[in-house]
């Protein structure tokens, strides 16, 4: 071995050994930035990942329940079976929803629909989000998802908990109902909020189980019903999806809404809605003692569980298209003109202004000259000669045609106001109408003509201009049966307060009143009144009083009125007049009022007196306006709390 | 002759072995009696490795809340297998392959590999913006990986001639050659681009030439010149993802930001998931960060970080003392090699697994910026699992035949 190849070889050892030692610092070096990460620095580190991991997801809270007087549920939530997918766990959702469909009532467009929406959620990376495949399961649906739900990847069955409305369509009108928050919803309810809270408005309303009322009292008290949300801590992975829950934080809990209760007395509402028999219509009960509203009913109506979970746009264009307007909340915000039950208030008018004693006597001879032109009585042959008793029993139009002309457009049309006339009464409802009192500076000012004295004599007998809801003729009905007293109508028992809605107490002379109630009694219980069959309750004993109308759908024309067309199967349905009364009972001790408008049915006396008599028999029967569940110490000191979340 | 008394052997000695060990190798029973002499122990250390490396696997698949691996990432684990499988077969197929066969094919697999690495740069598929892959008959190839067993293989038989004429330490100009061999791969590997395995070929190219002996006097100016040029490099050479992540990296460093935001959420990521794991660590599949996919990449290069968060410090020291027993092995296997050719051939294939193993874990633990390269044995990937086991192999080899003399003259 030469000593050159020596020297190589020792060369290679020595160089072995130097990389050997720099390996051993690099090692030396690697260990000690473990155990700085892994021993000095590890709590931090630790406290990192638990930061990390551990994400406080929204909790929405329980909206609260809607209760009767008498603390009947209206609306409440309700846990119901849902069937979810969660898009990253399937392989085949196309399969899936084929095998879902075997089980549950899955239609072909809902599955491409659902498709779609899969496939964004995984174009969105938010493919761990549920996407909620049916909901409201039926107990047989939810027990066979729930039993194959484990063969089938990515499905979830679980109870969900839905605002339902147990009584349907008996309540549309009134409560409205809830629906997933739109842009729109978020805008109306965000508006004036700090930044920070807007967030977590928009936070919440994401949330699946999360509804807003959208309509009627449900949009009216959302505040008083949404509750506060709440934060649940999670373990969360890096993409978001909660894996597991941790203790929770008492204080963190979502508050639930407060539960609202409403003056009107379930039964009573359905009696009254079943009692117009697939008529349209109105029906407003109104308590005179308190000014409970009992019954407020406006047919047809809609079922608000059918928007719930979003109305599908052919079902809602049904609704929409419907020429019964299923959706026209009549009651309060259907405007008529109240024909010959405004009578009263012309009378009270007249009697103010003292252009006529009550015994005075005004000849009819069927019909009334002024100008040069004629006005017709109801009754073509003439009521001959009318005292003002006798003018509200026959409802004798000649009559009111000259004390209407004797107290002029503007007393009218200030006791009209006394009356409730003209006022948008919300009652924490949506789509109420305030309907119009005409009077000569609203003619100026929208039509840009001055008054002709004519119109006040159309205005006498509850037509032209003059348009008023069912619900404001119950209230004028109850004043008058109040003898004057103040009334406040009111519809939340215990809830949010309602500041538009005033106490209606413009003094009312009392002797007056007791005038109008004695001609409403005639009305009903004497011969020659115009509803004379109607005055019994079947109750064996009380009675009660009212006032028909009939409001004019179109003018009558010359030629029809010669050849004595008036109506019946002669002319279109929806060209017909519509039938009103008003009541209240018992006579002798007023206790309930109501007013009934029967769309197209013609005769007052006939069609809406009946009616009107049918469900003062069921309130009065049912003892409606006995003390409510809800107490009145409770109405008076609660606070006006917001719904704002933490 | 006893020199060494380090290592308890001598060359002598181990001539004295070869008369006989020769004479076996010559017999028909010449394979079985070889597998026999294979160091069992190192690799059952390779084996233990590849199988903690299916275990993590097995780990980041698992779904904490169903107890169940998730279904979409229940192969990741069984194909590391099933890879590791193979490539242990191919790793004792190159072990006992002679060194005259590898000597023979040094220089054409040299020449083969360049060829394919200027067809990926003309043909090649994309992937992650870079060129890496390359279709051979349906079967998508990395002629990088190649690169690292040819480069070293090339370098150590061309060595093997140099020194075997000169019988001397080399002169300077011999090693200019070995730059040639060494830098005309990387370039081509580095116009892909793919930094990391640049690097690595450069390195261990570099360590090969270190060890055939370039002098001293060569070796600090040039080191001194390369770090010098650091800033040039960073400027002209780098593409603007690299000096992003150089950007990040040493913000990192300085900043010691834990944001976890923006770029550098990764290596965030990472360094709260080893620093979670304690001492001992959460246990096997408790991790924070790991079970929750917090740490991307964690199944391939950052696969480091569950072994560190769910069996902590005392896991992580293991691993890298594992790697440590492997290098120090594989240097004093290169120690009783006879032919120069095996020793270098150690030198470049352990090298390379070193390089490897010290760019991962110091891009993991935030010491270097984040280039693309996997922890060997362990991490996810097919092509790389490959590579490192057939680095092995001719380790394995070197070491069955370090009694060959291999008395080649010329270059082919």
């Amino acid at each position: 071995m030469s000593r050159k190849n020596k020297n190589a070889d020792e060369m290679f050892d020595r160089r072995m050994f130097l990389a050997a030692g720099a390996g051993g610092l690099v090692w030396a070096g690697l260990v000690a930035r473990f155990f700085q990460l892994q021993f000095l620095d590890a709590e931090r580190y630790q406290g990192l990942a638990e930061a990390n991991h551990v994400k406080l997801v929204m909790a929405p809270p329980e909206r609260g329940q809607i209760l009767d007087r008498f603390g009947r549920p209206l609306a409440s939530q309700r846990q119901a079976g849902r069937v979810s997918v969660i898009p990253e766990q399937m392989k085949n959702p196309a399969d899936v929803l084929n095998r879902i469909s075997d089980l549950i009532s899955l239609p072909e467009a809902r599955r491409e629909r659902l498709l779609e929406d899969i496939r964004n959620a995984r174009r969105r990376n938010a493919a761990f989000l549920p996407v909620i495949v049916a909901q409201e399961l039926t107990f047989e649906e939810f027990s066979r998802m729930q039993v194959h739900a484990v063969e089938m990847e990515g499905v979830d069955v679980q109870m969900a908990s839905t605002r339902s409305y147990p009584r349907g369509r008996d309540f549309g009108h009134v409560l409205g109902y809830v629906a997933r928050a739109s842009g729109e919803d978020l805008d109306r309810l965000t508006t004036g909020l700090a930044p920070e809270d807007q967030r977590i408005y928009q936070e919440m309303f994401r949330h699946p189980d999360m509804r807003t009322g959208r309509q009627g009292m449900e949009r009216f008290a959302e505040d008083w019903l949404r509750g506060r949300p709440g934060r649940r801590r999670v373990v969360a992975n890096a993409h978001g999806r909660p894996l597991w829950e941790l203790t929770q934080d008492p204080k963190q809990a979502a508050v639930p809404g407060k539960d609202l209760y409403i003056t009107i007395d379930a039964e009573l509402q359905r009696i009254a809605i079943d009692r117009f028999e697939g008529e349209s219509g109105a029906a407003v009960v109104i308590d005179i003692e308190n000014g409970d509203v009992l019954a407020m009913v406006s047919t047809p109506a809609f079922d608000p569980n059918g928007f719930v979970n979003g109305i599908s746009g052919s079902d809602y264009a049904l609704l929409r298209d419907d020429p019964r307007s299923p959706l026209y909340p009549r009651a309060h915000g259907g405007v008529y003109p109240p024909g010959s039950t405004f009578k009263m208030v012309v009378a009270t008018a007249a009697l103010e202004a003292g252009v006529i004693k009550p015994e005075d006597h005004i000849r009819c001879p069927g019909h009334y000259r002024f100008g040069n032109r004629t006005w017709h009585c109801w009754k073509r042959p003439g009521h001959g000669a009318m005292n003002m008793h006798n003018a509200i029993k026959q409802s004798c139009d000649v009559y009111f045609y000259e004390i209407a002309r004797r107290a002029g457009v503007e007393k009218i049309a200030e006791v009209s106001r006394k009356f409730g006339f003209g006022h948008t009464w919300v009652l924490g409802m949506t789509g109420a109408r305030g309907g119009l009192v005409p009077d000569p500076a609203w003619k100026q000012k929208a039509r840009g003509e001055p008054w002709f004295e004519g119109e006040t004599l159309n205005f006498g007998i509850g037509q032209g201009q003059l348009g008023t809801t069912p619900l404001q003729l119950a209230l004028m009905t109850a004043r008058i049966a109040a003898t004057g007293a103040p009334i406040r109508p009111r519809m939340i028992g215990l809830g949010p307060n309602d500041e538009d809605d005033a106490l209606l107490d413009e003094p009312l002379d009392p002797a007056i009143m007791e005038r109008m109630k004695a001609g409403m009694f005639g009305v009903t219980s004497e011969g020659g009144g115009t509803a004379y069959r109607s005055g019994d309750l079947g109750l064996g004993g009380p009675r009660l009083a009212g006032k028909t109308g009939t409001a004019q759908v179109r003018r009558i024309t010359t030629a029809e009125r010669a050849t004595g067309v008036r109506g019946g199967d002669a002319i279109a349905r929806e060209l017909r007049d519509h039938a009103l009364f008003v009541a209240y009972a018992p006579a002798d001790n007023p206790k309930y009022a109501i007013s009934v408008i029967v769309e197209h049915g013609e005769g007052g006396s006939r069609t809406a007196a009946p009616v009107a008599r049918d469900i003062l028999a069921a309130a009065i029967r049912m003892n409606s306006g006995r003390a409510p569940s809800f107490s009145r110490r409770a109405d008076n000191t609660a606070t006006p709390e917001t719904g704002d979340p933490a | 002759m006893s020199r060494d008394g380090f290592t308890g052997f001598t060359r002598g000695e181990a001539r004295t072995r070869t008369a006989s060990d020769s004479l076996q190798f010559a017999g028909a029973g010449g394979a079985l009696s070889q597998i026999a002499r294979l160091p069992w122990g190192v690799i059952l250390v390779i084996t233990a490795m590849s199988l903690t490396g299916a275990a993590m696997l097995f780990s980041t698949a698992w779904d904490p809340v169903n107890q169940m691996p998730s279904p979409h990432e229940a192969d990741l684990w069984r194909n590391h297998l099933i890879r590791f499988g193979i490539a242990f077969g191919l790793m004792i197929v190159l072990a006992l392959t002679p060194l005259k066969v590898w000597a023979a094919l040094a220089f054409p697999g040299y020449l083969a590999t360049v060829v394919l690495l200027i067809l990926v740069d003309q043909f090649g598929s994309m992937g992650g913006g870079a060129q890496r892959w390359l279709n051979i008959g349906g079967v998508l190839v990395q002629p990088s990986e190649f690169a690292k067993l040819a480069i070293t293989i090339a370098l150590a038989r061309y060595y093997q001639t140099a020194l075997n004429t000169t019988n001397n330490v080399p002169g300077f100009q011999v090693h200019i050659g070995a730059l040639v061999i060494i830098l005309i791969p990387a370039a081509l590997v580095f116009k892909q681009p793919d930094l990391g395995t640049t690097l690595a070929l450069v390195c261990s190219g570099c360590v090969m030439i270190f060890f055939a002996g370039l002098s001293m006097r060569i070796i600090l100016p040039v080191i001194a010149l390369g770090i010098a040029a650091v800033p040039a490099v960073y400027l002209f050479v780098l593409e603007p993802y690299q000096r992003e992540r150089v950007d990040t990296f040493l913000s990192g460093l300085t900043g010691n930001a834990t944001n976890g935001l923006g770029e550098s959420y990764q290596i965030e990521q990472a360094k709260i998931a080893i620093g979670a794991g304690g001492l001992s660590g959460r246990g096997y599949l408790q991790g924070i960060q790991s079970q929750q996919d917090y740490v991307p990449e964690q199944h391939t290069d950052f696969i480091l970080t569950v072994i560190a968060e769910e069996f902590g410090f005392i896991g992580a020291v293991a691993l890298l003392s594992a790697f440590a027993f492997l290098l120090v092995w594989s240097f004093l296997a290169a120690m009783r090699c006879r032919s120069w050719f095996g020793r270098l051939a150690i030198c470049g294939a352990a090298s390379t697994i070193a390089f490897f193993a010290i760019f991962n874990i110091s891009m993991v633990i935030g010491l270097l910026p984040v280039v693309g390269m996997p922890l060997p044995f362990i991490s996810y990937g097919g092509t790389a699992l490959l590579t490192v086991m057939a680095c092995f192999g001719v380790i394995l080899s070197a070491h069955l035949h370090r009694d060959e003399k291999l008395n080649i003259r010329g270059l082919f």
